[in-house]
């Protein structure tokens, strides 16, 4: 019975029967207001396309052993993803896109936020207050809360928004403020009891999944912007915490403000919430419009709902495409084409885009609504943050250095791990090469122990960045794209704030080897042989965070990074002998930092003193210098090897730079 | 079982009194359906754990100990051909329930209460054997085909003897309508396959192929489009009306699933609010006034009437308060008193059938390995990336060596006992390295698929590594033997054909040992980056204690001396410098004129071998002995260590 589907009366009464179970979460809500310009976003006949081929990355490509020519030879075509797609949408309005999963929604968002890296856009546009988007417009007037959560599993709920907050909020707030901010985000989104528990990952122990998620849209939440965009907000809430979230994203719309959601089953208190409603399955646009009205449209155009059905449900179930077999996959999909050019036609005329049942009605809807909200609810006017300033590079940096710091130093296994593994590979050298008492050891055993000190160790601490960095990077990714932060200040704090721990570690590992091994014991060889290991050990973090900014797979930056040590490995003076190189490795060991290493350390070491080499049972006396020189280690003066490792470092260093500047930080993790 | 069809008696009486096969007295019923009727019961069963509060440098508060109870005083009855639904909000304490019943909860919180089948306590043991249980992430290997996978969890399951294990197979097959993807591969997360609701009934058929009468579901729903989500609530709702006891927990369940459950049960806060037929709860809530509106999904609705909202301390209180009310009311309902009865009076009856266990024939210890090897043989196969990664990346190792080396020189003036000792050390040090990144990337996969399985009954923890083992050594001698011919060759070691089979013999242990040392610490770190990191370390420290390349080893302090005999880098390093050096003349510039120069002191090999490996030469059987001997030793340290790892584990 069509007429008494949605009585009027009836709802009401429903949603205060609903509401009394949800109550008076909304009195003492906060509500943050948008105070900026309003916004208008709009899609003109958009068709969008995407090639499945291109999704597979090319390292994934070169692993199955195709070779970069054939790529280009998919043998599937480009698939529509988008179809005709107009909207439009102001501020003060939620829209809901829903539709079962894999049938348009993300590639929406992806061509609203301007990150069609996967498609290609073949006609219409997409306008932001009657400009066409750019990476900057969105920058600065769009949130977006992916899918994925990406945050430093070391740091708590609070601590982790507290350090948005000081990216994010202007530089004019006072830290009260950004205080209160925080604390206002925690309660909005029921954070109170997890405040101060870290967050953590697959392999530690933290908040909840659903948590966690409300962590990532609070980090977006707290820079209070006019357009917000998420993807599948609700996936792994339980019902009470998504009604909840979608409530304070309908009453953050109401604060004029523009939400754009996209859900594939949004349950029927939900679906109450919303304003408008898209409707989309495979591209195209089954029906957008006020979401009370949807259950009208169907009933006019002959499929009425269900008395005890969830319009949103029942109308998804109708529209998705079952691929059980063949014949129902082509039956329902042609059911979907001709509701789809039902509903074209019928907004033919309307200028928004919309269907409305009448005109009158409709104005109803979108403009009283709001105002009526304003007057009953208290407001907290906050200063919209695209007024003013972000916080400047230097303040970027510092509060990322915090972060960094306070994020590593809570990781005690990895603390520990790092600091036993020194402290074993210290011991295990050092008494290896026990030098006290009357012990000689031969002038191999101490040039391989030289060697064996700056050689080992920097492997493992190589593979311990890389990995570290992967995890991070695709946090990193999402920061960079949303700006919070611009590669400079991120570059310095890592470079920086990884100093404390390097140092702790080389002073762990280095001081009882020169100890144990009584190497010359003299305070100016000690200084410089401690800052040649210093220097060695650094060269190669350098290294590794080059390896990992450049390369997107933990797979390929650690075969990369092995490769390289390995090389710089072999011609180091030390497993085959200088001289013996032909030309290109000859090359390979100017730029090797362990050979110059090498170079440094013997030369300290040999150099000046009569060396007595025991053999059989005479003592021969030789030059330490000409044992040198036999190994051709001295064709450089001390402080050229110095110089040199600095400056390979340095060129590490730039190459990190450039790496995190021009290339995108999109990680494996993130497809 | 006819009188167990849920829907037909919604629809016909819908009032508390005439519903209930369970007020019928179990006496009552006819002794043949006694017999096939199992009944589980839950009596007051609480969990409580205790976790410290505070970062490791706050002493103050890292002592404290806070302790949560999860689950509070819990107590269900449910009988064959019966569906339970466990409701409520995440944290509310479902799957810890689940784990409860299963016998799966971890060791260190404290458990109080029964869990009984048919009346009888179950023992630790027994718990396996008698549930199934399918967790929320479904492991199984992408390279198989679907039929492939049912098969051989079939041939674990059953003696391969009794011959039905096909017709088995395709019986479940075709209780889970699989048949149309029978022959499609089931893919990973990045190469397509079948999709991830048909992954996850090739899962729930592997758990049916067993023949369990109670099974158990975490989340069998989430993360599926709502056509696969009703498609599975339907199976299992047959799968329960075909005589079994199903229970599943569920957290966004949907009206549609209102008419398929036989009981629902909605947890909050660790307590059950209530339990009991769909129609029962309608009129439980609104007794306590709270009826349900009409056109909203009654789940969603009652759960959020017993979820607490902890946004602000008042609304917390309010809404806990209400939660206590709802559960007292429920305690002080018929429907509960009458659980109780039934638990008691299942204890007291005499005619009752004997626990439900699994089909218990399964073959032996050995047929099962033999099993194993076959599936996870065919599985490497079907990856092209695998086998090619097993197979060349040794070479890989190679090519380095020999770029930068190119051909030995027999001048000792020109490096020509660095330059050989260099090679020897990179082959003892690079080829264990390789041999952990495999296991590290394989590994992790195979042992998630064997903790599943095992908890399941199917076979035990070791019995996966052992077979783990026996498929990888064909690859390893392939790969070494590509390896050492393409460097022995090309660079010019001591060219006889025999000193070429003693080397490629001696480099593959350490290969193996490489791989066996990760496999058996993956059995105790989870995390496959902490175990690259530590087998890097390890075999850097064994090869600067053991080696005596880098060390003297006469020199050496006596603890590392006797340390240095548990390395197997020493007895590799030896036998190689004895394979190589051994009658070996080296010249000495052009003349003979640098007689002082140390370097001329060694122009025969053999001196050499004296001064760093004294008598090695006679040891030379000794050390492949004793290095083939490491093989066993890791292997057995594995059995035992993947032993342990099921008591570690216990869920």
């Amino acid at each position: 019975m069509p007429e008494n589907l949605h009585p009027e009366s009836k709802m009401k009464g429903d949603v205060s029967i609903q509401d009394s179970v949800f109550l008076s979460e909304s009195d003492n809500s906060l509500y943050f207001t948008y105070s900026g310009q309003s916004n208008t976003l709009e899609i003109r006949d958009l068709n969008y396309q995407v090639d499945k081929a291109f999704q597979v990355p090319w390292y994934e490509r070169l692993a199955e052993f195709k070779m970069p020519c054939m790529w280009n030879r998919g043998q599937d075509a480009p698939v529509p993803m988008i179809q005709n797609l107009n909207l439009k949408v102001k501020s003060g309005q939620m829209l809901a896109i829903i539709g079962s999963s894999g049938y348009g929604k993300s590639s929406l968002l992806d061509v609203i936020t301007c990150r069609e890296n996967r498609g290609k856009i073949k006609t219409g546009q997409v306008l932001i207050n009657g400009q066409p988007s750019t990476p900057q417009l969105v920058k600065k007037c769009i949130a977006h809360v992916r899918q994925h959560d990406q945050l430093l599993p070391n740091l708590t709920v609070w601590e982790t928004l507290l350090f948005v907050a000081q990216l994010r909020l202007p530089r004019t707030s006072s830290d009260s403020q950004r205080k209160k901010r925080v604390e206002d985000v925690i309660a909005e989104l029921r954070l109170r009891q997890c405040a101060h528990t870290r967050v953590g990952n697959e392999y530690l122990r933290g908040v909840s999944g659903g948590e966690r998620r409300r962590v990532s849209i609070g980090v977006q939440l707290l820079w209070n912007p006019g357009i917000l965009i998420l993807d599948e907000p609700t996936s792994g809430l339980d019902s009470f915490t998504s009604h909840n979230l979608v409530k304070t994203l309908s009453r953050l719309a109401k604060g004029n403000r523009l939400v754009l959601i996209s859900l594939h089953q949004p349950r029927s208190d939900i679906f109450k919430l919303f304003d408008l409603v898209l409707l989309m399955t495979s591209g195209t646009t089954i029906y957008s419009g006020t979401a009370r009205d949807m259950v009208k449209y169907f009933t006019e155009i002959g499929y009425p709902c269900p008395r005890y059905s969830n319009p949103a449900d029942f109308y998804v179930d109708l529209t998705s495409i079952d691929r059980q077999d063949r014949q129902r996959e082509m039956a329902t999909r042609e059911k979907v084409q001709s509701l789809a050019a039902l509903f074209l036609e019928k907004v033919r005329d309307f200028d928004d885009f919309l269907w409305r049942a009448t005109e009158e009605e409709s104005m109803l809807t979108v403009s009283v609504e709001p105002r009526s909200h304003l007057i009953s609810e208290q407001i907290i006017n906050l200063p919209s943050s695209s007024d003013h300033q972000l916080p400047g590079t230097v303040q970027q940096f510092t509060t990322l250095i915090r972060r960094q710091i306070s994020n590593d130093f809570r990781d005690l296994p990895m603390l520990l791990t790092q600091g036993l593994e020194a402290f074993v590979m210290s011991m295990v050298i050092g008494f290896l090469f026990y030098g006290h008492e009357k012990i000689q050891r031969s002038f191999m055993d101490t040039a391989a122990l030289l060697f064996v000190t700056g050689a080992l160790i920097p492997f493992p601490v190589i593979l311990h960045i890389i990995a570290k960095c992967h995890s991070e990077r695709a946090m990193l990714y999402y920061e960079l794209e949303d700006g919070m932060y611009s590669a400079g200040p991120y570059f310095f704090a890592k470079i920086l704030g990884e100093l404390p721990e390097h140092c702790a570690y080389v002073v762990i590992y280095g001081i009882p080897i020169y100890w144990l091994a009584n190497l010359r014991p003299e305070p100016e060889h000690f200084i410089l042989s401690f800052l040649m290991l210093w220097l060695v050990v650094y060269c190669g973090r350098t290294m590794a965070l080059w390896c990992a900014a450049l390369l997107p797979s933990l797979h390929t930056s650690s075969f990369l990074v092995s490769a390289l040590y390995n090389s710089f490995y072999l011609s180091g003076g030390f497993m085959i002998s200088l001289d013996n190189l032909w030309t290109v490795p000859a090359w390979i060991s100017k730029v090797s930092f362990l050979r110059w290493y090498f170079e440094g350390l013997m030369q300290i070491q040999f150099n000046g003193i009569i060396y007595k080499e025991p053999f059989g049972n005479i003592t021969i006396p030789i030059p330490g210098k000409l044992i040198v020189d036999g190994m051709d280690l001295n064709s450089h003066p001390l402080y050229a090897g110095y110089a040199i490792i600095i400056g390979i470092s340095i060129c590490f260093i730039a190459l990190y730079y450039l790496s995190l500047r021009f290339i995108k930080q999109k990680s494996s993790l993130d497809l | 079982m006819s009188r167990h069809q849920p829907l037909t008696i919604i629809e016909d009486t819908g009032s508390i009194k005439s519903w209930g096969n369970s007020q019928d007295p179990p006496e009552e019923a006819a002794s043949a359906s006694t017999l096939h009727c199992h009944r589980l019961s839950i009596h007051q069963v609480s969990y409580t754990v205790s976790n410290r509060v505070g970062p490791w440098w706050d002493f103050g508060s890292c002592r404290k100990k806070w302790s949560r109870q999860i689950l509070k005083d819990i107590s269900l009855y449910v009988e064959s051909g019966q569906i339970l639904g466990i409701l409520g909000s995440s944290g509310s304490g479902k799957t810890t329930l689940l784990d409860a019943i299963s016998g799966r909860l971890r060791r260190k919180g404290t458990f109080f209460g029964e869990v009984c089948v048919n009346g009888k306590l179950l023992k630790r043991e027994e718990f396996q054997d008698c549930f199934s249980y399918a967790l929320q992430n479904e492991t199984l290997l992408g390279n198989l085909t679907v039929q492939e996978t049912l098969s051989y969890t079939a041939l674990l399951a059953i003696r391969e003897s009794s011959k039905d294990f096909q017709k088995r197979v395709k019986a479940v097959m075709a209780e889970m309508s699989l048949n149309h993807i029978a022959n499609r591969l089931i893919g990973t997360q990045t190469f397509g396959g079948i999709s991830n609701g048909e992954r996850r009934l090739v899962s729930i058929a592997a758990q049916l192929l067993q023949d369990p009468k109670v099974m158990l579901f975490d989340e069998p729903t989430t993360g599926l489009d709502c056509m696969t989500a009703n498609r599975i609530a339907v199976l299992l709702s047959k799968l329960a009306h075909r005589n079994r006891i199903v229970i599943l927990t569920i957290h966004q369940p949907r009206s549609e699933l209102f008419q398929l459950f036989d009981k629902i049960a909605i947890m909050s806060c660790g307590e059950l609010v209530f339990c009991g037929a769909p129609m029962e709860m309608i009129d439980f809530f609104n007794d306590c006034n709270y009826s349900c509106p009409e056109h909203s999904n009654p789940f969603d609705f009652y759960m959020d009437l017993t979820s607490v909202d902890t946004q602000s301390k008042e609304r917390e209180i309010e809404t806990y308060k209400r939660v206590q009310f709802i559960g007292s009311a429920y305690k002080a309902s018929v429907i509960y008193q009458q659980t109780l009865e039934n638990i008691k009076r299942v204890k007291q009856l005499k005619t009752l059938p004997p626990v439900p266990f699994k089909t218990k024939n399964s073959p032996g210890p050995l047929i099962k390995m033999g099993i194993l090897l076959r599936k996870i043989t065919r599985n490497l196969f079907r990856s092209k990336i695998a086998v090619i990664a097993r197979l060349w990346q040794n070479f890989l190792i190679a090519l380095p060596l020999i770029f930068f080396i190119l051909q030995l020189t027999n001048d000792a003036l020109k490096g020509a006992v660095q330059d050989r000792v260099g090679l020897l050390y990179s082959c003892v040090a690079s080829t264990p390295y390789t041999g952990m990144l495999n296991a590290v990337a394989f590994f992790p996969a195979l042992r998630a698929i064997s903790d599943q399985e095992s908890q399941d009954g199917l076979y035990q923890k070791w019995q996966m590594l052992l077979a783990y083992i026996l498929h990888i050594l064909p690859f390893a001698l392939i790969s070494v033997v590509i390896f050492s011919s393409v460097l022995y060759w090309t660079v010019g070691l001591y060219p006889e054909a025999a000193r070429f089979g003693y080397f490629s013999a001696a480099i593959l242990v350490p290969h193996l040992v490489g791989e066996l040392v990760a496999l058996v610490l993956l059995g105790v770190v989870q995390n496959p980056n902490i175990v690259h990191s530590g087998v890097v370390l390890l075999c850097s420290a064994g090869i600067l204690v053991g080696s005596g390349f880098l060390r003297n080893i006469n020199q050496m302090p006596i603890p590392f001396k006797i340390l240095s005999y548990f390395t197997f880098q020493k007895y590799t390093s030896e036998i190689l410098i004895v394979n190589e050096f051994y009658g070996l003349n080296f010249t000495c510039g052009n003349s003979n004129v640098s007689e002082g120069n140390p370097l001329c002191l060694f122009n025969q090999g053999n001196l050499f071998i004296e001064k760093t490996c004294p008598g090695a030469t006679s040891r030379f059987t000794t050390n492949f002995l004793i290095l083939y001997s490491f093989i066993p030793v890791l292997v057995i340290l594995g059995i035992i260590v993947f032993k342990i790892r099921d008591h570690l584990i216990s869920r």
